[in-house]
């Protein structure tokens, strides 16, 4: 009954935290510059996310070990630091992207602007890594998302063309601007294939207790609840696709993007993107600095968990404490919300072989997975994705430089 | 022939700028026909038309930033449409804040730079 209950709420926390500022924005780019043409990059990126996750719960269910702990233990310091600082950088923008894109939300509803509620966005967020335990962050934030759900609400309202989305689903070149098109394919990856969510997942896991005999819930966890979240994706591009794109409106900033949901909410659009946008947002800030917290503590083989008193986990508090301030810090400067989830995006598709190379290993190394290696196929596809990703990242850094 | 390439460089530049000035035109189009409706508040539209007046703005910087582009026939009149659909914004977030609906009609018919 518990594992069904798990189950469930996983799920429902899937679906409830897949959007955020990043699945926001290049979903609502793609479907207003290419309609539905970039469909299939959202379904491959939700298909990497789904495996990689189910990988990164499984090496911790059996091994009880999360990915850094792991890779620490594997590789040693002395490697673990290129990829950890890799993350640290994408997860530091990210981070100040989130909580602009949460400031943004606000200022969606009050019109007093965005740069004023960053501080007060970012003492929220420590104030709930500080009291709440790991169920209401990661259950309370998910359930609280549902309101995402209002993106496929619209799309299923405006009524598309059931062959036109059909027919997206298959890879196609553009018939115009070829390399943004290839940009918005390579972002939508970045986007939703993010490196703390694998650590994030993996120590979830840990945190969860989750056994050996239940490794079920977490396969399909990950598969279901990304399938459904990667749904509320395309819903954003969908929407974006038959609101914005006949007008010929090119997103360049979220007040641009609530236009979309105008038709289907009439005088609800605007706040119901923007209690989206902001609880998506403010969720995923959340969890990125619970995993810089997890991180930093399992790296130094520090007390690390939510569920146990901040002050007893210090180096644990002290990390999640230190990259909040830093991401505010960034995000006070007065940079342009959406440049940054952009520059991120770029990031993590560069960083990505950094973080897939040193996984491939240990989901095959008998220590940590004994019975519950990776398949040929899991290997294959892992091994396509690292080969896959150091492609994506020599293209997308000239075209986001001079072309992007 | 060393001409050819920085010509058609030049033609997507200003290609570029005129759809991104498009593209504003219909968002400001978008914003204030829905505050018509009464689909989205006053505050939303008083927000949305700043952030526009912004990119805008920074659309005709770029714009002016290669004086060539500036040069080129079409080039000068774009940067004409630009500073005329930055005055119908200012205009726009006036009747706005004034809650005249009628003068924003006015203003709206006069967006030069729509796809």
């Amino acid at each position: 009954m518990s594992a069904i209950v798990d189950l469930i709420l996983g799920v429902v926390t899937s679906i409830g935290g897949f959007v955020e500022v990043g699945s926001i924005s290049t979903s609502a780019q793609a479907g207003s510059e290419f309609g539905f043409e970039l469909l299939w990059a959202v379904a491959a990126a939700g298909i990497m996310l789904a495996m990689l996750v189910e990988m990164g719960g499984r090496l911790a269910a059996v091994s009880k070990r999360s990915l850094a702990a792991a890779v620490r233990e594997r590789f040693g310091i002395d490697f673990q630091i290129v990829p950890l600082s890799a993350e640290f950088i994408v997860d530091v923008l990210l981070l100040a992207a989130e909580v602009g894109g949460a400031a943004i939300a606000v200022k969606l509803l009050t019109g007093i602007g965005f740069q004023w509620w960053i501080l007060p966005i970012g003492v929220l967020a420590w104030l709930v890594l500080w009291t709440c335990g790991f169920a209401v962050i990661e259950y309370g934030i998910g359930i609280l998302g549902l309101v995402t759900l209002c993106f496929v609400v619209s799309a299923w309202k405006l009524g598309p063309d059931v062959a036109d989305l059909g027919k997206s689903f298959v890879p196609t070149l553009s018939t115009h601007h070829h390399l943004r098109y290839a940009f918005l394919a390579v972002s939508i990856v970045g986007a939703t294939v993010s490196p703390y969510l694998l650590n994030f997942y993996s120590s979830g896991t840990i945190e969860e207790k989750l056994k050996v005999e239940d490794l079920w819930v977490n396969t399909t966890t990950a598969y279901v609840g990304t399938m459904f979240g990667t749904v509320v994706s395309m819903g954003v591009l969908v929407s974006s696709a038959m609101v914005l794109g006949p007008r010929q409106i090119q997103v360049d900033s979220y007040e641009q993007a609530a236009l979309m949901l105008v038709p289907a909410f009439g005088r609800w659009a605007i706040g119901l993107f923007a209690v989206s946008l902001g609880i998506g947002c403010f969720g995923a800030a959340v969890e990125i600095a619970l995993n810089a917290g997890y991180v930093f503590a399992q790296v130094l083989g520090a007390p690390w968990g939510a569920n146990k008193p901040r002050l007893s986990a210090s180096r644990f508090t002290a990390a999640f404490t230190f990259v909040l301030l830093l991401s505010l810090a960034i995000a006070l400067i007065g940079f342009d919300p959406l440049r940054v989830t952009m520059i991120c995006v770029a990031l993590t598709v560069v960083v990505m072989p950094a973080m897939v190379l040193p996984f491939l290993v240990l989901m095959n190394d008998d220590k940590y997975l004994r019975d519950h290696k990776n398949g040929p196929f899991r290997n294959g596809f892992l091994a396509v994705l690292t080969i896959l990703g150091a492609l994506l990242a020599l293209v997308v850094i000239p075209l986001e430089i001079f072309g992007g | 022939m060393a001409t050819l390439p920085a010509c058609n460089r030049q033609d997507q530049q200003i290609q570029q700028h005129k759809e991104a000035f498009e593209s504003l035109g219909a968002t400001t189009e978008a914003i204030c026909e829905a505050w018509l409706a009464g689909d989205v508040s006053g505050t939303y539209t008083h927000t949305a038309l700043a952030q526009t007046f912004l990119l805008v703005e920074k659309e005709r910087t770029a714009l002016a930033a290669a004086p060539e582009a500036l040069l080129d026939p079409r080039g000068a009149t774009l940067s004409q449409q630009a500073e005329k659909l930055s005055r119908t914004l200012a205009a726009l977030t006036a009747d706005v804040s004034a809650a005249d609906a009628d003068a924003a009609r006015r203003h709206l018919a006069e967006i030069p730079t729509k796809p």
